[in-house]
Protein backbone atom coordinates (compact mmCIF):
# COMPACT_ATOMS: atom_id res chain seq x y z
CA UNK A 1 0.00 0.00 0.00
CA UNK A 2 1.01 3.45 -0.49
CA UNK A 3 0.87 6.13 2.54
CA UNK A 4 -2.89 7.66 3.09
CA UNK A 5 -3.32 10.85 1.56
CA UNK A 6 -6.13 13.30 2.01
CA UNK A 7 -8.48 14.33 -0.78
CA UNK A 8 -11.24 16.71 -0.05
CA UNK A 9 -11.64 15.57 3.30
CA UNK A 10 -11.59 11.63 2.48
CA UNK A 11 -8.52 9.53 3.22
CA UNK A 12 -7.61 7.51 0.19
CA UNK A 13 -4.83 5.21 -0.40
CA UNK A 14 -4.97 1.88 -2.81
CA UNK A 15 -4.42 -1.30 -0.94
CA UNK A 16 -4.05 -5.10 -3.48
CA UNK A 17 -6.29 -7.66 -2.96
CA UNK A 18 -4.19 -9.26 -0.75
CA UNK A 19 -3.90 -6.48 1.12
CA UNK A 20 -7.65 -6.61 1.87
CA UNK A 21 -7.87 -9.85 2.32
CA UNK A 22 -5.49 -9.76 5.27
CA UNK A 23 -6.64 -7.14 6.64
CA UNK A 24 -10.44 -8.18 6.33
CA UNK A 25 -8.93 -11.18 8.40
CA UNK A 26 -7.70 -9.71 10.81
CA UNK A 27 -10.30 -7.38 11.56
CA UNK A 28 -12.55 -11.11 11.76
CA UNK A 29 -10.01 -12.11 14.04
CA UNK A 30 -10.25 -9.31 16.68
CA UNK A 31 -14.72 -9.26 16.45
CA UNK A 32 -14.55 -12.49 17.54
CA UNK A 33 -12.05 -12.99 20.57
CA UNK A 34 -14.44 -9.91 21.18
CA UNK A 35 -17.25 -11.62 20.82
CA UNK A 36 -16.19 -14.73 22.06
CA UNK A 37 -15.54 -15.07 26.09
CA UNK A 38 -18.95 -13.74 26.35
CA UNK A 39 -21.93 -15.44 28.23
CA UNK A 40 -23.33 -18.02 26.00
CA UNK A 41 -25.74 -16.21 23.42
CA UNK A 42 -23.16 -14.54 22.21
CA UNK A 43 -21.88 -16.75 19.29
CA UNK A 44 -18.77 -15.54 17.01
CA UNK A 45 -19.74 -14.22 14.13
CA UNK A 46 -19.35 -16.11 10.96
CA UNK A 47 -17.99 -15.42 7.48
CA UNK A 48 -21.21 -14.13 6.68
CA UNK A 49 -22.86 -13.15 10.08
CA UNK A 50 -24.25 -9.81 10.77
CA UNK A 51 -22.32 -8.63 13.41
CA UNK A 52 -25.14 -6.60 14.80
CA UNK A 53 -27.30 -9.68 15.32
CA UNK A 54 -24.64 -11.06 17.51
CA UNK A 55 -24.27 -7.72 19.10
CA UNK A 56 -28.95 -7.70 19.74
CA UNK A 57 -28.14 -11.62 21.10
CA UNK A 58 -25.44 -10.17 23.50
CA UNK A 59 -27.88 -7.73 24.81
CA UNK A 60 -30.41 -10.16 25.89
CA UNK A 61 -28.23 -12.03 27.95
CA UNK A 62 -28.06 -11.17 31.40
CA UNK A 63 -25.04 -9.28 33.21
CA UNK A 64 -23.21 -11.14 35.57
CA UNK A 65 -20.23 -11.00 37.12
CA UNK A 66 -17.80 -10.18 34.38
CA UNK A 67 -13.68 -11.49 35.32
CA UNK A 68 -10.49 -10.47 34.34
CA UNK A 69 -10.18 -12.49 30.75
CA UNK A 70 -8.02 -15.31 30.54
CA UNK A 71 -6.44 -14.24 27.15
CA UNK A 72 -3.81 -12.08 27.10
CA UNK A 73 -5.26 -9.70 24.24
CA UNK A 74 -8.55 -9.32 26.02
CA UNK A 75 -6.64 -8.56 29.33
CA UNK A 76 -4.49 -5.63 27.35
CA UNK A 77 -7.65 -4.46 25.54
CA UNK A 78 -10.18 -4.12 28.58
CA UNK A 79 -7.56 -3.82 31.55
CA UNK A 80 -8.45 -3.15 35.07
CA UNK A 81 -9.57 0.29 35.56
CA UNK A 82 -8.23 -0.03 39.58
CA UNK A 83 -4.94 -1.39 39.58
CA UNK A 84 -5.05 -1.67 43.48
CA UNK A 85 -8.55 -2.22 43.69
CA UNK A 86 -9.73 -5.39 42.55
CA UNK A 87 -13.80 -5.05 43.89
CA UNK A 88 -13.62 -1.58 41.95
CA UNK A 89 -12.24 -2.93 39.18
CA UNK A 90 -15.19 -5.65 38.42
CA UNK A 91 -17.82 -3.02 39.58
CA UNK A 92 -16.30 -0.83 36.56
CA UNK A 93 -16.39 -4.25 34.51
CA UNK A 94 -20.07 -5.13 34.93
CA UNK A 95 -20.72 -1.93 33.87
CA UNK A 96 -18.57 -1.37 31.18
CA UNK A 97 -17.14 -3.78 29.39
CA UNK A 98 -20.03 -5.17 27.41
CA UNK A 99 -20.14 -1.57 26.33
CA UNK A 100 -16.62 -1.81 24.80
CA UNK A 101 -17.31 -4.77 23.26
CA UNK A 102 -19.97 -3.61 21.19
CA UNK A 103 -18.38 -0.58 20.59
CA UNK A 104 -15.45 -2.52 19.39
CA UNK A 105 -17.51 -4.76 17.17
CA UNK A 106 -19.50 -1.65 15.32
CA UNK A 107 -15.92 -0.10 14.79
CA UNK A 108 -14.96 -3.21 13.68
CA UNK A 109 -18.02 -3.31 10.81
CA UNK A 110 -17.52 0.50 9.38
CA UNK A 111 -13.48 -0.71 8.81
CA UNK A 112 -15.15 -4.30 6.79
CA UNK A 113 -18.03 -2.29 4.72
CA UNK A 114 -15.21 0.45 4.00
CA UNK A 115 -13.00 -2.88 2.92
CA UNK A 116 -15.98 -4.66 0.94
CA UNK A 117 -16.34 -1.27 -0.85
CA UNK A 118 -13.00 -1.53 -2.62
CA UNK A 119 -14.16 -4.66 -3.98
CA UNK A 120 -11.04 -6.68 -3.38
CA UNK A 121 -8.30 -3.40 -3.96
CA UNK A 122 -9.88 -2.81 -7.50
CA UNK A 123 -10.90 0.66 -6.30
CA UNK A 124 -9.39 2.93 -3.76
CA UNK A 125 -9.89 2.56 -0.02
CA UNK A 126 -11.90 5.81 0.73
CA UNK A 127 -12.34 6.51 4.26
CA UNK A 128 -15.21 9.41 5.52
CA UNK A 129 -13.80 11.75 7.82
CA UNK A 130 -16.82 10.35 9.98
CA UNK A 131 -15.12 6.58 9.76
CA UNK A 132 -11.46 7.44 10.12
CA UNK A 133 -11.70 7.00 14.07
CA UNK A 134 -13.54 3.76 13.65
CA UNK A 135 -10.45 3.02 11.62
CA UNK A 136 -7.94 4.05 14.00
CA UNK A 137 -9.61 2.23 16.75
CA UNK A 138 -9.58 -0.83 14.97
CA UNK A 139 -6.69 -0.97 13.66
CA UNK A 140 -5.30 -0.17 17.14
CA UNK A 141 -6.80 -3.07 17.99
CA UNK A 142 -5.50 -5.40 15.80
CA UNK A 143 -2.05 -4.33 15.91
CA UNK A 144 -3.12 -4.76 20.19
CA UNK A 145 -3.91 -8.46 18.95
CA UNK A 146 -0.63 -9.17 16.92
CA UNK A 147 1.78 -6.89 19.34
CA UNK A 148 0.49 -9.54 22.37
CA UNK A 149 0.79 -12.83 19.87
CA UNK A 150 4.15 -11.99 19.22
CA UNK A 151 5.04 -11.23 22.81
CA UNK A 152 5.68 -7.92 22.13
CA UNK A 153 5.60 -6.28 26.01
CA UNK A 154 8.31 -3.66 26.00
CA UNK A 155 10.78 -1.76 24.26
CA UNK A 156 12.78 -4.41 24.29
CA UNK A 157 10.85 -7.05 22.90
CA UNK A 158 9.37 -4.81 20.25
CA UNK A 159 13.18 -4.65 19.16
CA UNK A 160 14.18 -7.89 19.45
CA UNK A 161 11.75 -8.75 17.00
CA UNK A 162 12.52 -6.05 14.30
CA UNK A 163 16.24 -7.91 14.42
CA UNK A 164 14.44 -11.44 13.47
CA UNK A 165 15.98 -13.41 11.19
CA UNK A 166 14.26 -13.99 8.07
CA UNK A 167 13.79 -17.31 8.14
CA UNK A 168 12.37 -17.38 11.78
CA UNK A 169 8.56 -18.44 11.93
CA UNK A 170 7.59 -15.26 13.37
CA UNK A 171 9.10 -13.21 10.67
CA UNK A 172 5.66 -13.01 8.48
CA UNK A 173 3.80 -11.67 11.40
CA UNK A 174 5.95 -9.20 12.23
CA UNK A 175 5.74 -8.01 8.71
CA UNK A 176 2.41 -7.80 9.18
CA UNK A 177 2.70 -5.81 12.62
CA UNK A 178 4.71 -3.34 10.85
CA UNK A 179 2.73 -3.36 7.92
CA UNK A 180 -0.51 -2.15 10.18
CA UNK A 181 1.82 0.24 12.19
CA UNK A 182 2.78 2.17 8.72
CA UNK A 183 -1.01 2.21 7.50
CA UNK A 184 -2.07 3.87 11.05
CA UNK A 185 0.64 5.84 10.89
CA UNK A 186 0.25 7.59 7.83
CA UNK A 187 -3.20 7.76 8.12
CA UNK A 188 -2.84 9.48 11.34
CA UNK A 189 -0.56 11.85 9.21
CA UNK A 190 -2.90 12.75 6.60
CA UNK A 191 -6.10 14.14 9.07
CA UNK B 1 -16.00 17.72 36.90
CA UNK B 2 -16.42 19.58 40.25
CA UNK B 3 -19.30 22.03 40.03
CA UNK B 4 -18.22 26.20 40.80
CA UNK B 5 -19.95 28.75 41.61
CA UNK B 6 -20.62 31.99 39.34
CA UNK B 7 -18.34 34.83 40.92
CA UNK B 8 -21.29 37.38 40.13
CA UNK B 9 -24.01 34.87 40.35
CA UNK B 10 -27.26 34.62 42.64
CA UNK B 11 -26.97 35.86 45.99
CA UNK B 12 -26.02 33.31 48.53
CA UNK B 13 -27.60 31.64 50.90
CA UNK B 14 -28.11 32.66 54.38
CA UNK B 15 -29.03 29.62 56.58
CA UNK B 16 -31.19 30.52 59.39
CA UNK B 17 -29.09 29.63 62.27
CA UNK B 18 -26.48 27.24 63.27
CA UNK B 19 -28.76 23.70 63.49
CA UNK B 20 -29.78 23.76 59.71
CA UNK B 21 -25.96 23.82 58.77
CA UNK B 22 -25.33 21.50 60.79
CA UNK B 23 -27.93 18.94 59.31
CA UNK B 24 -27.21 19.71 55.97
CA UNK B 25 -25.64 16.24 53.79
CA UNK B 26 -22.14 15.96 54.27
CA UNK B 27 -21.76 15.55 50.10
CA UNK B 28 -23.75 18.83 49.85
CA UNK B 29 -20.61 20.53 52.08
CA UNK B 30 -17.67 18.78 50.59
CA UNK B 31 -17.20 18.25 46.97
CA UNK B 32 -16.34 15.25 45.54
CA UNK B 33 -12.98 13.62 46.16
CA UNK B 34 -11.17 14.17 43.39
CA UNK B 35 -10.00 11.73 40.65
CA UNK B 36 -7.62 11.52 37.82
CA UNK B 37 -7.75 9.37 34.39
CA UNK B 38 -4.19 7.74 33.72
CA UNK B 39 -2.61 6.61 30.68
CA UNK B 40 0.34 4.47 30.64
CA UNK B 41 2.72 4.10 28.47
CA UNK B 42 3.01 0.92 26.12
CA UNK B 43 5.48 -0.39 23.33
CA UNK B 44 2.25 -0.78 20.74
CA UNK B 45 0.73 2.52 20.25
CA UNK B 46 2.17 4.86 17.86
CA UNK B 47 3.09 8.23 19.28
CA UNK B 48 1.22 10.41 16.71
CA UNK B 49 -1.98 8.27 17.46
CA UNK B 50 -2.18 8.94 21.28
CA UNK B 51 -1.78 12.45 20.47
CA UNK B 52 -4.24 12.47 18.00
CA UNK B 53 -6.56 10.38 21.00
CA UNK B 54 -6.12 13.43 23.71
CA UNK B 55 -6.54 15.79 21.26
CA UNK B 56 -9.50 14.13 19.69
CA UNK B 57 -11.19 13.09 22.94
CA UNK B 58 -10.20 15.55 25.32
CA UNK B 59 -10.19 18.90 22.51
CA UNK B 60 -6.77 19.54 24.19
CA UNK B 61 -4.72 22.24 22.25
CA UNK B 62 -2.35 20.20 19.74
CA UNK B 63 0.51 21.67 21.89
CA UNK B 64 -0.74 20.08 24.92
CA UNK B 65 -1.94 17.04 23.67
CA UNK B 66 2.20 16.36 22.33
CA UNK B 67 3.03 17.33 26.21
CA UNK B 68 0.72 14.77 27.66
CA UNK B 69 2.26 12.07 24.98
CA UNK B 70 5.71 12.84 25.29
CA UNK B 71 5.52 12.29 29.21
CA UNK B 72 3.73 8.99 28.82
CA UNK B 73 6.34 8.44 26.34
CA UNK B 74 9.13 9.41 28.63
CA UNK B 75 7.50 9.41 32.07
CA UNK B 76 5.50 5.93 31.55
CA UNK B 77 2.82 7.61 32.79
CA UNK B 78 0.73 11.15 32.69
CA UNK B 79 -2.11 12.64 34.68
CA UNK B 80 -4.35 13.25 31.09
CA UNK B 81 -7.97 14.63 33.37
CA UNK B 82 -9.06 15.23 36.48
CA UNK B 83 -12.60 15.18 38.27
CA UNK B 84 -15.84 13.32 39.66
CA UNK B 85 -15.14 9.75 39.94
CA UNK B 86 -17.73 9.24 37.58
CA UNK B 87 -16.14 11.34 35.14
CA UNK B 88 -13.04 9.67 35.40
CA UNK B 89 -14.93 6.45 34.62
CA UNK B 90 -16.20 7.82 31.45
CA UNK B 91 -12.57 9.02 30.23
CA UNK B 92 -11.34 6.03 31.73
CA UNK B 93 -13.80 3.56 29.35
CA UNK B 94 -13.29 6.38 26.41
CA UNK B 95 -9.16 5.42 27.02
CA UNK B 96 -9.76 1.55 26.47
CA UNK B 97 -12.10 2.64 23.50
CA UNK B 98 -9.41 3.67 21.44
CA UNK B 99 -6.95 1.48 23.03
CA UNK B 100 -4.93 2.86 25.72
CA UNK B 101 -3.93 1.43 28.80
CA UNK B 102 -5.45 4.00 31.14
CA UNK B 103 -6.35 3.41 35.17
CA UNK B 104 -8.14 5.89 37.36
CA UNK B 105 -7.02 6.52 40.81
CA UNK B 106 -7.39 9.04 43.46
CA UNK B 107 -5.37 12.38 42.65
CA UNK B 108 -2.76 12.62 45.32
CA UNK B 109 -3.01 15.47 47.76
Amino acid sequence: MKKFSRRRGVLTTALSAYEVELLTSLVRQVVELVSDGEPEGFAPPGEDADPFEALAKDLAVDPDDPEVPDDPVLRRMFPNAYPHDADASSDFRRFTERGLRTKKVADATVVLDDLAATDHGSSDLKVVPEHVDAWLRTLTGVRLAVATRLGITDAESADHLSQLDEQDPRSYMVSVYDWLGFAQETMVGAL
Amino acid sequence: MMESVSETGAPSVTPAGGTAVAERPLEQVVPDVPWVTIVWDDPVNLMSYVAHVFSTYFHYPKAKSERLMMQVHNEGKAIVSSGSREAMERDVTAMHEYGLWATLDKAEE
